[in-house]
Formats: C-alpha cells, sequence, structure tokens
C-alpha cells in the first residue's frame, strides 16, 4: 500500500494534526489486516487454482505413508495445491465437528462406520454416485459389494479405504518360549482365560495386554450370541440377558488378580489409558496377547522393531456361540459438502483407491484395499507382516458374522459417561461387583438411548 | 470561550483515546463479549454443533445439579485440588523467594533457573514428562527402589494417590507468585528488620511480625490469582491422566472440555462454564471480604 503522506497531510490541513496521524494509524493497520488476508506475494497473480485440505486420524505408521501419497500426488499434479491436517482418534472428531460448525471442514476427510449416517443427515457431505457413473471414481475393479458399504438408503456418500476385523494378536515367539501350543481359530473366552493364566505362570509375564474392557469386546461377546447390543430402534440395550456381561467382567478380575493381565491403574499410568497401539505392553514384550483392529497389526510390528513374530487370531467365542468377527470397512473418505472442488477431491480418492504406486506406500495399512487389481500388485511385494492382515482379513470374510448395525447415536456419550466411569471402573476398581455394574449399564444405559 | 475549551479538549481526548484503542475494543467485542454473550444464550440450549441449538430453557442447570453425578463429583476433585495446591505453591514459592531475596553472588542465576519450571509449566511437555516420572515404571518408582524401599505403585493410576501428582507438579510450578513475592520482600524497608535486630528479635518473630504482615497485600494478590488457576486446572489433568482414575482427577475444566467437544452438548458445557464463572466470583468478593481483617496497607493507618 502506497501513501503519499505530503498530499494526504495538505488535503487535511484543516484537521488536528493528531486526528490525521490517528486517521493514518487507522488507514495502515486497516490496510495490513486487509493486505494479510488477499495478498501474499506471487499468489495474487496466479489464476484461481484448486486447493483442497485432507484430514485424517491414526498411528504414525499411517501419517508417515499418507503424507508419502500426498507429496507424490502433488508431483503429478503441479498446479494442484493440497494441504492435510491429522491426529490421533481421540481428537480427530473434536477437530472435524468444530471444523464444520465454522464451515472449514476440509474438502476430503477420514470417515468412520460408527458416525458417517449422523454426517451425512446433516449435509454435511456430497453425494458420490455421479463420480462413480462417470469414473471420475473408478469402480471397475472393486467388487460391488465393497462399495456399498459407503452407501446409506442406497446412495453414495464415502469410499471404503480398506477392509478389516478386530482381532486378538498373538506374540507368536512367546507362545513358543512358553511351550504352549497356538490355541485353535474357534476358541473360546474359556480357552483364553486359560492360555493367559499358562503364559503368565511359565513367563511371567501377562497373558493379555491392555484395553481389555472396550466397548468392542462388550459388542463382540453378544454377536458372538447372535444378539446386537442395541435394540433395533437404538432406544435401549439389544439383550435381555446380562450374564455373559457378568462372566466377562468376572474373568478380567480374575486375570488381573492373578497377575496375568495389567491392572487397570497401571494401564492408566504407565500406558496413557491403552488406546494408542504404539503403547502397549505387547510392544515392550510385557504381554503375548492383545486385542486390536487387524490393520493395526502393522504400527504394532513397525512400533515393536519389524523382528517379532505376531499372529492374527479371531476374538475367541462365547461357549457354543457363532463367530464375534465381521468384515467392516476400517475407514472411508468423504468429500464435504463446505468443498470449493469436489471433483478435484473425488479424483484424489480415485488415486488413492486405485493407484497401484500410492497403495505400495501405503501397504494396505488401512485394511486390506478394495480394488482387486491393487491387492493382487500389492501380494508379492507384503512384509510377512501384511500378509498376515491378508490372509486373516480373507479367513473372516469367510467363516466371520455379518456386519453389525452402525453404533447408536449417543453410543459416545453411552461410552464416556456411563460405561467406563461407571461400569468399568468402579467395577476394575473394585467399588461395585460385576452384577452391580451390568445393572448400572442397564439402567443409566437406557436412560441415555431412551433419548433417541 | 475559555469556559467551553476544556470541555471540547476532554471531548477531543477521549475521542482520540477511543480511537487509538478502537483496535482492541474491536478484538474485545468480537472475540470476547460476544463470543461470551452467545455461551450465556448457549447455556440454555442442546447445542451439538452440528445442528442449530434448541431450546431448552433451565433444562442442562437441572441435570448438572441433580442428575449428573459426575458433575459433583468433578466439583469436588476441583476443590480438593484448589484447597491443596493452592496454598502449597504459595508456601513454596514464599520460601524459595526468601532465600533468593539476597544479595550474594549469582542469585539472579538461581531466581532464572527456580522460574524455568512456570514458562514451560502449563504445557503439554511437562505433562508428559510427569507422566513418565509417575508411571508404574517411572524414575520415581526407580528411585525409590534405589533408596531400598520397594514400590510398584502406579502413582497417576492409583484413585488414592493420582491427585497428589497433580498437587505436587502445581507446587513445583511455583515461579510467577515467587517473582511477585520477590518484587514484595524487596520494597520492605531494611530499617525494619535492623531495628528489629537491635531489640534483639529472633528470625522468626522478625518474619511474623514484619515480613507477613507487610507482604499481605501481595499475598492477597498471589492467592485471589492462584485460586483462579486452580479452579481452571485444565492440561495436565487432561496429559497425565485423562480424569481417571474413578474421576478422581476429572476436573471441572476437564469435564466441561469432554462435555463440549467429546460429547459435543455445547449447551452443557456452556452452562457448566457459567456456574465455574459465578462461583469464581463468589470467592474472590469472599477473599476481598474477609482481606481488610488480615491485609495490612501501610498507607491505610497513616504514618
Amino acid at each position: 500500500m502506497v501513501i503519499d503522506l505530503k498530499i494526504i497531510l495538505r488535503e487535511v490541513d484543516g484537521m488536528s494534526k493528531k486526528l490525521t496521524l490517528l486517521v493514518l494509524t487507522l488507514l495502515i493497520a486497516g490496510g495490513m489486516v486487509m493486505g494479510a488476508g488477499k495478498a501474499e506475494p506471487g499468489k495474487a497473480k496466479a489464476p484461481a487454482k484448486a486447493d483442497i485440505k485432507i484430514i485424517w486420524w491414526g498411528s504414525q505408521t499411517r501419517h508417515e505413508g499418507t503424507i508419502k501419497v500426498i507429496d507424490l500426488y502433488k508431483q503429478k499434479n503441479p498446479n494442484l495445491g493440497i494441504t492435510y491436517e491429522f491426529s490421533s482418534w481421540a481428537d480427530y472428531w473434536t477437530k472435524v465437528t468444530t471444523m464444520a460448525a465454522g464451515g472449514q471442514l476440509p474438502d476430503v476427510m477420514q470417515q468412520d462406520y460408527a458416525r458417517i449416517a449422523e454426517w451425512v443427515k446433516r449435509g454435511l457431505h456430497v453425494q458420490l454416485d455421479d463420480y462413480l457413473a462417470k469414473k471420475v471414481i473408478d469402480g471397475t475393479d472393486i467388487e460391488p459389494s465393497l462399495i456399498d458399504t459407503g452407501r446409506i438408503d442406497g446412495k453414495l456418500w464415502a469410499i471404503n479405504l480398506g477392509s478389516n476385523s478386530h482381532a486378538m494378536i498373538l506374540d507368536v515367539d512367546m507362545f513358543k518360549k512358553a511351550g504352549i501350543p497356538l490355541p485353535p481359530k474357534d476358541w473360546t473366552w474359556e480357552d483364553f482365560e486359560k492360555i493367559a493364566l499358562q503364559i503368565h505362570e511359565k513367563l511371567g509375564v501377562y497373558g493379555y495386554g491392555v484395553h481389555m474392557w472396550n466397548d468392542q469386546i462388550w459388542k463382540a461377546i453378544y454377536i458372538s450370541r447372535g444378539e446386537w447390543i442395541y435394540a433395533p430402534d437404538n432406544k435401549s440395550l439389544g439383550y435381555t440377558d446380562d450374564t455373559p456381561f457378568i462372566q466377562y467382567l468376572e474373568m478380567m478380575k480374575r486375570l488381573v488378580k492373578a497377575g496375568a493381565m495389567t491392572p487397570r491403574q497401571e494401564e492408566i499410568s504407565q500406558y496413557a489409558g491403552g488406546t494408542q497401539p504404539e503403547q502397549t505392553p505387547i510392544i515392550f514384550g510385557k504381554a503375548a496377547m492383545q486385542h486390536q483392529w487387524s490393520n493395526q497389526l502393522s504400527a504394532v510390528d513397525k512400533a515393536s522393531g519389524g523382528k517379532r513374530n505376531f499372529a492374527l487370531y479371531p476374538l475367541p467365542r462365547v461357549k457354543g456361540g457363532k463367530s464375534a468377527n465381521y468384515i467392516k470397512a476400517s475407514q472411508y473418505f468423504s468429500i464435504s459438502s463446505q468443498s470449493k472442488f469436489p471433483d478435484e477431491a473425488a479424483k484424489f480418492i480415485n488415486f488413492f483407491t486405485n493407484d497401484i504406486e500410492a497403495n505400495k506406500i501405503l501397504l494396505a495399512e488401512r485394511g486390506v484395499p478394495i480394488s482387486s487389481k491393487v491387492q493382487e500388485a500389492l501380494l508379492p511385494l507384503l512384509p510377512p507382516v501384511q500378509k498376515e492382515v491378508f490372509s486373516f482379513v480373507s479367513y473372516i470374510s469367510k467363516t466371520g458374522s455379518p456386519c453389525p448395525p452402525p453404533d447408536a447415536p449417543r453410543h459416545g456419550e453411552l461410552i464416556s459417561n456411563v460405561y467406563q466411569p461407571e461400569v468399568i471402573d468402579k467395577f476394575l476398581f473394585d467399588i461395585i461387583d460385576a452384577p452391580t455394574a451390568a445393572k448400572i449399564l442397564r439402567e443409566q444405559g437406557n436412560a441415555i438411548l431412551s433419548k433417541n | 470561550m475559555k469556559s467551553s475549551f476544556p470541555r471540547n479538549r476532554k471531548i477531543r481526548d477521549a475521542r482520540d483515546g477511543y480511537a487509538f484503542i478502537s483496535l482492541w475494543l474491536i478484538g474485545f467485542f468480537a472475540l470476547t463479549l460476544i463470543p461470551l454473550l452467545f455461551s450465556f444464550y448457549l447455556s440454555f440450549t442442546d447445542y451439538d454443533l452440528l445442528t442449530p441449538p434448541v431450546w431448552t430453557g433451565l433444562n442442562n442447570f437441572i441435570t448438572m445439579f441433580t442428575k449428573d453425578p459426575r458433575y459433583w463429583k468433578s466439583v469436588f476433585a476441583t476443590l480438593y485440588y484448589a484447597v491443596a495446591a493452592v496454598p502449597l505453591r504459595l508456601i513454596v514459592a514464599l520460601a524459595i523467594a526468601l532465600v533468593l531475596n539476597t544479595n550474594r553472588k549469582g542469585v539472579a542465576v538461581y531466581r532464572a533457573l527456580y522460574y524455568a519450571p512456570s514458562i514451560v509449566g502449563s504445557s503439554v511437555a511437562v505433562s508428559v514428562m510427569w507422566r513418565q516420572y509417575f508411571g508404574t515404571e517411572g524414575i520415581f518408582n526407580a528411585l525409590l527402589n534405589m533408596l531400598g524401599i520397594p514400590s510398584n505403585i502406579s502413582w497417576t493410576g492409583d484413585p488414592r494417590f493420582a491427585i497428589w501428582t497433580l498437587i505436587l507438579l502445581a507446587a513445583w510450578q511455583f515461579g510467577s507468585p515467587m517473582l511477585v513475592f520477590l518484587s514484595g520482600l524487596k520494597q520492605i524497608p531494611s530499617e525494619l528488620y535492623e531495628s528489629a535486630s537491635i531489640d534483639g528479635a529472633s528470625g522468626i518473630k522478625k518474619f511474623f511480625k514484619i515480613t507477613l504482615p507487610l507482604l499481605s497485600p501481595v499475598i492477597l494478590f498471589n492467592l485471589i490469582m492462584q485460586m483462579i488457576n486452580g479452579f481452571i486446572v485444565f492440561t495436565p489433568a487432561l496429559i497425565i491422566t485423562n480424569g481417571q482414575p474413578l474421576d478422581t482427577t476429572n476436573f471441572y475444566a476437564l469435564y466441561l472440555y469432554k462435555r463440549g467437544f467429546e460429547n459435543f452438548q455445547m449447551g452443557y458445557a456452556s452452562g457448566m462454564a457459567w456456574i465455574l464463572l459465578v462461583v469464581i466470583s463468589v470467592f474472590s468478593i469472599f477473599i476481598f471480604k474477609t482481606s481488610s481483617r488480615w491485609v495490612f496497607y501501610e498507607t491505610e493507618r497513616g504514618r
């Protein structure tokens, strides 16, 4: 901004000098504020250029891989501006919800099975059917059922980034050292408990690591019984028999008492609550089994040095029950309805899904890729740990139970305000017994769900 | 003409003054006052950030006071923390200030060193470090074992001790009240101590009869500032314990954050924020009112 002081001073001769100075100050300050917004040097003259932003959650392994793929895409599309942001799962939803409220949602955002319906309902995503029809997002090599995982009421809102299932990670070396044979794949919770105790007796480590209390296990127990934790209308719990839940709580306490599972206080104190796969006892060789999502095995492998032998196992079943495992889209990419360049965003998603070079970098860290061509290209390249993930997912797709409905609305509130503090913690810290814990879950859980 | 001149000038001065601070005023209105009033409105609504707020009257406050046991637990945890941490921090700050209030060589270096923890104090990095110290396999347990005291207590994960690790952290971050105490100590005239010495007063007597009374205005200032800090403690609880175990460190500001940004109940969180504002105001007024009994201002009694 150029201001000829003399001219201005002459023109405002009549005004007091103080006021002149003041006006000048305001003008300059104002100019600076305005200028900051639009006149970044070099950018102002270029033609309107597409700019997309990408946001995801995940582990360190994922951040590194995704950033490399974005750099690759930048090289191929030098005219496109790409920025990105990432965080842990815990901070992600705080971040994107705040962004959505401010109209600042990134163009491409990672989505989750449990939340997508709510976001679509609020008009925050762009429908993708057109892009699929016009092959901007090319579905030629993708099995239609895998595309369908991103549909709500028949309309496509999200692209599946990989299939996974939850799993018990077993430290095979430790099993060998203890002389304990690997269990059958249809093992039960009784088998699990026995093994955890044996490993502790023989090796002195924990049989099982952390986060045993997480709600995925609660769900798995009822899935194994052919039930679901929520009623079809999501207004109450979906099962009537609390006994399996009580047995599960009591098993945890027996394991902790025997020293075969990390106590809750140590989990909080030493493993930051146990929610990040990189910070779990199995990484440090202090536990032989650990519940994770199958795609997280690569993060576990990397964090533990990449030289150990892990096996993925289905979750244990209840006695005489069905498989507690199911195939699920580990996560999706969706396009924000606040995006200015949805076409560019769709092209990026296509690249991420179908480009072989990009997927060689990603190495199925988000789960088994949905494109059959990508799968074929990756197979010979996969490190042993990812081969294990692929064969596990293919095993589950043959033997697993059907995917349960998405979590009920207010599931998050129920978990953070009732399940964890009032049920699990009070039980694990010996404030209440297991039947009381189950009763509290039913009463307070139903109170929250009744608002749905 | 003569009589109107000062008035004119007064108006002009005021106008110029306001104009000069106008940028700040814009900031104040846009970034502080309007959001403040908006949050007052929100506290009477259900608001999840993604859909427009829905008016629910006093519902949030009724839930808070009658139907949310975790709310009361967070109130209790916060009071417990404030009552323990604030005096502890002030005592440590005053003690260190007394030690550093000398003219020995190198005292400036020590002052800087002792202030350092407070500069980095509320940061995430220190909290992460603290977590490492008091973890089950942390330095603190290693130290105890070295001294021959076997310990495998999970200090930050045990409901009996977790809050005390946070209180200890607060005490360790004594830097800013220490600086205020130091400047207060420097203003106490040395003749008073000299004449007390001549009269044969002991060090302890001098401390209670001279130092404390003359320092009382500074103590009042520090007490109020630290009390407010204590009520809004957030970062250490989020990073070190995340409010656990058993909600013993689920402090008010942390619970408010979780309700707002994890459960997306912005209305409820706004309501909690306003209650906190009222409570802090009440405590501050209470301390001010009672201060006339124990704060000594030199100018009041005249010389």
